[in-house]
């Protein structure tokens, strides 16, 4: 087995609410939520919005701390920052790629500020000739070139695909070793998506770093990564690798997103599985399983406990009493 | 496929003006829709598809106007009629569903008050009939009839989503005109609305245009299918065929711009660059910029016009029948 | 970024006039020395003649008084010649003239002199105290909205209390406790009971930036608190800030007219607030001396008028929903 990038073991995540109301109430936002990412390796975080995928995100980047629960990155566990050396020093090896294009670049920088940021934080650029050459090499290993012209320009003069392109660069600056990506393609036109997918991927085979690769599209996590962890209402409710789980989902929530995913191949015709109601509140989070009250083959058991994240064998696990 | 023609697009024309200048975002489009036909129109953002939809119904914004063209729906033409008779059909014949239904629904007002409301602006109907219709389409779009005392901030994105539904068909339109109607909600709740539109068409029988991006969806989902780019069709035909043999590079690019669930797992492309500038868009084909076939032809005159390939299909590719 | 922001304003049709009417009174307060024909608070003119040289000691030898208007003093001194000093007066009450364009106020001074040495302090005081409340506010913004907490509780706090006071009553009352020398004062009791608002507004722009993906991007990229509130945010907020100063000011220059005019403020200062409470005390608008508080009144309304149009334009530059297409 090779050596673990990522390591996440129960970790639990919750915002308390500050109005009157809700006093003393919180969203649970991730509940036991526990996964390995090998190095090297991709996998997708798949979820609707309010499953908690985002937060997962945040959490690994420590841009919240966790409330409880184990997260090793690169075999050291994640401790409170005792100077601001330890902080960045975390921060090199973990970055995000948000989802906005549009509000994830300051407006009101040119990309040559905005980019030598990673650069000057880290300590990354000796003098202001290595600060050029590694600005060209970063803007052109993401498709932008020549990178001199895109330099100048302010954020609102590149489009959506571009400005993710920018985004992907600056992430990539500082060369971590573990990336966050948070829906990085959803709010780019349908036909450049491929091409940021397609970037990204040839990213990773040349530096070698990890993917957790965050979206609702189950399509499109099949594409990019080779394990596949599935969330619902802040908890994982499968994983396991990506062919299997999507040819065979166990969980009956994970069927039913897959059932309701549009599949042009499968056509119309195709058995759909029924579920009633919405993904629920994150304040009062149902009983028991988080998706019985949805669940076609809810039980009475299945309001009682939460089920554990059972071990298949083969690297699978489903958290449902059922199968 | 449909059986008679009820809503005709012939030369359409129609733009907004900007601080730049005059964007013609729907230029030349023609098609036509049977009764009871779902016609899907797939775009990217800023290709028209909007304001095509807009402009059907005559809600065009008060920046963008009607150039050119007409909107022959039951043989009256739309794109002229006067105002004031355009209002006595809006609704009752064709209705439409916006994307955003948090924003088109009144907050303070319940979801009984503004179904009966557009009953009453309408026809005219006791209180208690335009309540016994509300309560009857609250519940055909399954949501319980106690709902209708409901505002709007208490029900979820979905059930709002399906009273803008049950509220476009209270006066049973013969078309329903739905422009992204669920490109804000989860893949779960987009799926039982796409079901129940199904489910109501077939026992209404009402047309559907249904405009969104996510052309995976709309080939599942339509009988026909239109691919606009850059303010104009570039091909239109069964969805079926469409998907099988894509014959315009534009819609061949998008075709690979949606990985796949269940095929085999491939190397896909997407298209390069972005899409063109509508203020100035460039001669010749529009795509031509972005296509990976283009020849110097393609870069130069009038813009190609749809070619009818026989099957119900039409292409506007200059190439066309050449390209394998 | 900001001098894209000016080339924004310059180019917009509404803040051009604005600018330019703020421009034009902002030149006559630089060149008011030159502009007015006398100094602001004289009522007469003196000239000497001298028949030899003046010396210290000095005996008035001849007196003559042509005219109401007129003294002419003959002196004798004692070491050097005579010289005579005629005197001047300037009417009291006058209407307009050619001598003076705006007639003359119940003291005799030139109205159109103070109308334009006006300028200076109604001007001044206005922009200072948009300065002061712009950066106060900013300040307490930025402190507020990005740190949160108890710092936001509390300043949330004295914000809310200062706005449920109403304004006008506030600023009488601590100006009635302040002994007024020179204009610092008003600035100061104009700046202190005008920081609440732009507070708030300003503290809300915060919070909508605070959560913006870039400042988490920059959170994430290991960039420091100053860093990520000078740089991210607070150059955003620069059209919203403007849009505080010009709004600031100018309720600066009404607030100071208002404390003038009811004579609270500094009464020997000469503002268009202290012409206004002259010609109050005076009966200008009884005897319909039109010359007399017109002026002043005209200035202030042409004054806010070009904030409001400068204001008019910075909401459409940002605010693109209110371009005109």
């Amino acid at each position: 087995m090779s050596a673990m990038a990522l390591e996440l073991d129960g970790v639990v995540k919750h915002f308390p609410l500050r109005s009157l109301a809700n006093y003393g109430k919180a969203v649970h936002a991730m509940d036991d939520v526990g996964f390995g990412l090998e190095a090297g390796g991709s996998m997708a975080l798949v979820g609707e919005s309010g499953s908690g995928k985002t937060t997962t995100a945040s959490v690994i980047a420590r841009l919240y701390e966790r409330d409880s629960g184990g997260l090793v990155v690169d075999g050291e566990p994640a401790r409170p920052f005792r100077s601001r050396k330890e902080s960045l020093a975390y921060k090199k090896k973990v970055q995000l790629i948000f989802q906005d294009p549009f509000g994830s670049l300051n407006p009101t920088h040119t990309i040559r500020s905005i980019l030598e940021r990673p650069f000057l934080i880290h300590g990354l650029a000796n003098g202001k000739a290595d600060l050029d050459a590694r600005l060209n090499d970063a803007l052109e290993q993401v498709g932008l070139s020549p990178a001199a012209e895109y330099l100048r320009r302010f954020p609102h003069e590149l489009s959506g695909g571009q400005r993710q392109r920018v985004n992907i660069a600056r992430t990539f600056a500082v060369e971590p070793s573990i990336v966050l990506a948070d829906e990085p393609t959803s709010m780019l036109d349908v036909s450049i998506r491929m091409g940021v997918m397609n970037m990204m991927l040839d990213l990773k085979e040349k530096k070698g770093v990890s993917y957790l690769y965050i979206t609702h599209d189950l399509a499109g996590a099949r594409y990019m990564c080779g394990t596949i962890a599935v969330m619902y209402a802040g908890m994982i409710m499968e994983i396991g690798p990506t062919e299997a789980v999507i040819a065979d989902a166990l969980h009956p929530y994970v069927r039913l997103l897959k059932s309701a995913s549009p599949s042009p191949e499968s056509g119309p015709a195709r058995a759909r599985l029924e579920a009633k109601g919405e993904i629920p509140s994150l304040i009062d989070p149902p009983s028991g399983c988080r998706f019985h009250p949805r669940c076609p083959f809810a039980k009475p058991l299945c309001s009682e406990a939460v089920p554990e994240l059972r071990d298949l064998g083969g690297g699978r696990r489903v958290r449902c009493v059922l199968p | 496929m449909a059986d008679s023609t009820m809503l005709e697009v012939r030369n359409l024309k129609a733009g907004y003006g900007t601080r730049k200048g005059f964007v013609r975002a729907v230029d030349d489009v023609s098609f036509s829709l049977g009764r009871g036909e779902f016609l899907g129109i797939a775009g990217e953002s800023g290709c028209g598809k909007s304001t095509l939809a807009y402009a059907i119904m005559r809600l065009l914004r008060d920046n963008a106007r009607i150039e050119s063209g007409s909107v022959l729906f039951k043989d009256r033409d739309f794109a002229t009629m006067p105002a004031a008779d355009v209002e006595a059909h809006r609704w009752t014949d064709m209705a439409m569903v916006f994307q955003s239904a948090m924003s088109a629904l009144n907050p303070v007002l319940s979801i009984g008050e503004q179904l009966t409301d557009a009953v009453h602006a309408h026809r005219k109907a006791s209180a208690a009939e335009a309540q016994e219709l509300a309560a009857e389409m609250l519940s055909l779009v399954d949501i319980n009839a106690d709902r209708l005392k409901s505002y709007p901030h208490q029900l979820s994105g979905g059930m709002k989503q399906r009273v803008m539904i049950a509220m476009a068909l209270i006066l049973k339109p013969d078309l329903l005109i739905m422009d992204e109607p669920t490109t804000a909600l989860d893949v779960v709740v987009q799926r039982s609305i796409i079901e129940k539109i199904e489910d109501l068409r077939s026992s209404l029988g009402f047309s559907v245009i249904f405009i969104t991006h996510d052309l995976s969806l709309l080939v599942e989902i339509s009988d026909a299918l239109a691919i606009m780019y850059a303010g104009e069709i570039v091909e239109r035909g069964p969805a079926g065929a469409l998907f099988s043999d894509p014959r315009h590079p534009y819609t061949r690019g998008l075709m690979a711009s949606f990985p796949s669930l269940t095929g085999p797992l491939v190397r896909m492309g997407g298209i390069e660059g972005s899409a063109p500038d509508l203020l100035a868009p460039p001669p010749g084909c529009r795509f031509s910029a972005r296509c990976p076939f283009a020849e110097q032809g393609c870069r130069e005159g009038p813009s190609p016009a749809l070619r009818p390939l026989g099957g119900d299909r039409f292409c506007a590719c200059a190439l066309e029948g050449r390209l394998r | 970024m900001i001098k894209d922001f000016f080339k924004t304003l310059v180019s917009n049709r509404k803040s051009l006039a604005g600018l330019c009417i703020l421009g034009f009174f902002v030149l006559v307060a630089l060149f008011a020395p030159v502009i007015a024909p006398y100094p602001p608070k004289i009522d007469r003119l003196e000239t000497i003649t001298a028949i030899g040289e003046p010396s210290l000691d000095e005996e008035l030898v001849a007196e003559d008084y042509p005219s109401d208007a007129r003294d002419v003093l003959t002196y004798r001194s004692t070491l050097t010649k005579d010289y005579t000093k005629t005197i001047d007066y300037f009417p009291l009450r006058s209407r307009p003239s050619a001598a003076h364009p705006l007639g003359t106020n119940h003291a005799g001074n030139d109205l159109f002199s103070q109308l334009v040495w006006g300028t200076r302090i109604s001007l001044g005081i206005g922009l200072a105290t948009g300065l002061f409340v712009t950066i106060l506010s900013l300040t307490l913004a930025l402190l507020s909205g990005y740190l949160g907490g108890v710092v936001d509780d509390v300043i949330g706090f004295f914000t809310n209390v200062m706005l449920v006071i109403p304004g006008l009553p506030l600023m009488i009352v601590i100006a009635a406790y302040i002994t007024m020398k020179g204009v610092l004062p008003i600035v100061l009791i104009l700046g202190l009971t005008g920081w609440p608002y732009p507070t708030r507004l300003l503290r809300s722009q915060v919070l909508t930036l605070k959560n913006r993906d870039f400042v988490r991007v920059s959170k994430s990229l290991g960039e420091r608190t100053s860093f990520v509130v000078f740089r991210e945010i607070l150059p955003n907020m620069i059209s919203i800030a403007m849009a505080e100063f010009f709004a600031t000011s100018m309720a600066a220059i009404l607030g100071e007219a208002t404390l003038e005019f009811i004579g609270l403020g500094n009464v020997t200062v000469v503002s268009w607030g202290t012409i206004l409470f002259w010609a109050q005390a005076n009966g200008a608008l009884l005897s319909g001396a039109w010359w007399w508080f017109l002026p002043p009144g005209i200035c202030i309304a042409l004054v806010g008028t070009s904030f409001v149009l400068i204001n008019f334009a910075i909401d459409e530059i940002s605010n693109p929903r209110l371009r005109k297409r």
